[in-house]
């Protein structure tokens, strides 16, 4: 799949993620994420970082992004809890235990992200 | 004159497989302990080995009553998208620094304990399946405790997992993002096997290992998909069928 392909992706599943913020904030957190992991896939592609079809990997290539200067911050913590939280909602409980962490930051750090994938892809 | 003590044995993975053990006594813990670090170093290649050095070392800084190797690591079922597990009881190890494959779980002694007691197959798994790598008494007591009250993962509390996990990669599957649509299926299947197996008496192992588990529970298209999600890159419909035949299940 292309760079913007991807991108059209992230596109997509960070707007589900926007859509959720007043619905079910669950549902929020696994679109987010999907929605970064596309994007990191389209940016990681263009630098020619592999990735494997592998979280770790994603973490690893979000932090390379923000040295290599794609990226203005390290998106890395942020995979890594999104990533947690995601399986948190899955397999630990019922209910979002959010910890301190704001969703609705969450898809405005990703969603930043996406525009910079899209203007390195167009 | 000292008592001979049969050493520990890995329980059954069915309903009353870790009742048949004794409950353990110290030395049939440290016989656990020993056969858990054994096993721990046979499963791990050097790399791993040096990042689970590092996940100890940090666990004892923060003086954890207990760590856990878990997943298919410990069962020694690797695959090339397994991540490396651990479940520590105590404080939460900072892995700043260390590979990003790792997937730390931690909780404090009581919830630990009282997560068995509400039926959470995670905890259930680490007490019976994890390799043990330190114990401060934490696990041995938790040991005696489902022993003795003979503790099982509750399969409603799967199902509702399994349900939402579903749900969740149906939506995605309309998406067109195959990566993503992949993964999160084999996630909702996972789910729906282990719920399916919790429910039927049999305690599921390691991810790679369910497949075969389901055979034998009468479940054969559940297992054909799940493998299909791990060791193939199935055409979209195909994952899609396979996700109705969850849904179809899990609502029956």
């Amino acid at each position: 799949m292309s760079p913007k392909a991807k991108v059209e992706i992230a596109r997509e599943h960070l707007a589900k993620a926007q859509e959720e913020l007043n619905g079910d904030l669950r549902d929020a957190v696994q679109w987010i994420f999907a929605s970064l992991e596309a994007a990191i896939d389209a940016l990681a592609a263009e630098e020619r970082i592999p990735i494997d079809q592998q979280h770790w990997k994603r973490t690893d290539a979000a932090k390379e992004l923000h040295e290599k200067g794609i990226l203005p911050s390290d998106l890395s913590t942020l995979h890594r809890e999104l990533n947690f939280l995601r399986k948190a909602i899955f397999y630990d409980g019922e209910e979002l235990e959010e910890d301190g962490f704001s969703v609705e930051d969450a898809v405005a750090e990703v969603e930043a992200v996406v525009e910079i994938a899209s203007e390195r892809a167009s | 004159m000292s008592t001979l003590v049969e050493p520990w044995c890995q329980p059954a993975p069915t309903r009353s497989g870790l009742t048949e053990l004794h409950p353990p006594g110290s030395e049939l813990w440290e016989s656990r302990l020993s056969l858990d670090r054994k096993r721990a170093v046979e499963n791990q290649t050097a790399s791993l080995l040096e990042i689970t050095s590092a996940v100890e070392a940090r666990s004892h800084e923060l003086r954890a009553a207990a760590l856990v190797l878990t997943g298919s690591t410990a069962r020694n079922r690797r695959t090339q998208i397994s991540d490396l597990d651990y479940h520590v009881i105590g404080g939460r190890p900072d892995t700043e620094g260390l590979s990003s494959e790792i997937d730390l779980y931690s909780d404090e002694p009581d919830a630990f304990l009282a997560k068995l007691f509400k039926g959470d197959d995670f905890a259930h798994w680490t007490l019976r399946y994890g390799c043990i790598l330190f114990d401060t008494g934490v696990l041995r007591q938790a040991a005696a405790a489902a022993i003795e009250h003979d503790l099982w993962p509750d399969p409603e509390r799967k199902l509702r997992q399994a349900r939402r996990s579903v749900e969740f990669a149906q939506k995605l599957a309309t998406t067109g993002d195959y990566g993503a649509v992949l993964e999160f299926s084999r996630g909702a299947l996972s789910l729906t096997a282990r719920w399916w197996l919790i429910s039927h008496d049999v305690f599921p192992l390691a991810r790679d290992e369910l497949a075969e588990q389901l055979v034998e529970t009468g479940q054969p298209g559940l297992a054909k998909s799940l493998e299909g999600t791990i060791h193939r890159r199935p055409a979209a419909a195909e994952i899609s069928s396979w996700l109705s035949g969850a849904w179809e299940l899990i609502q029956a």
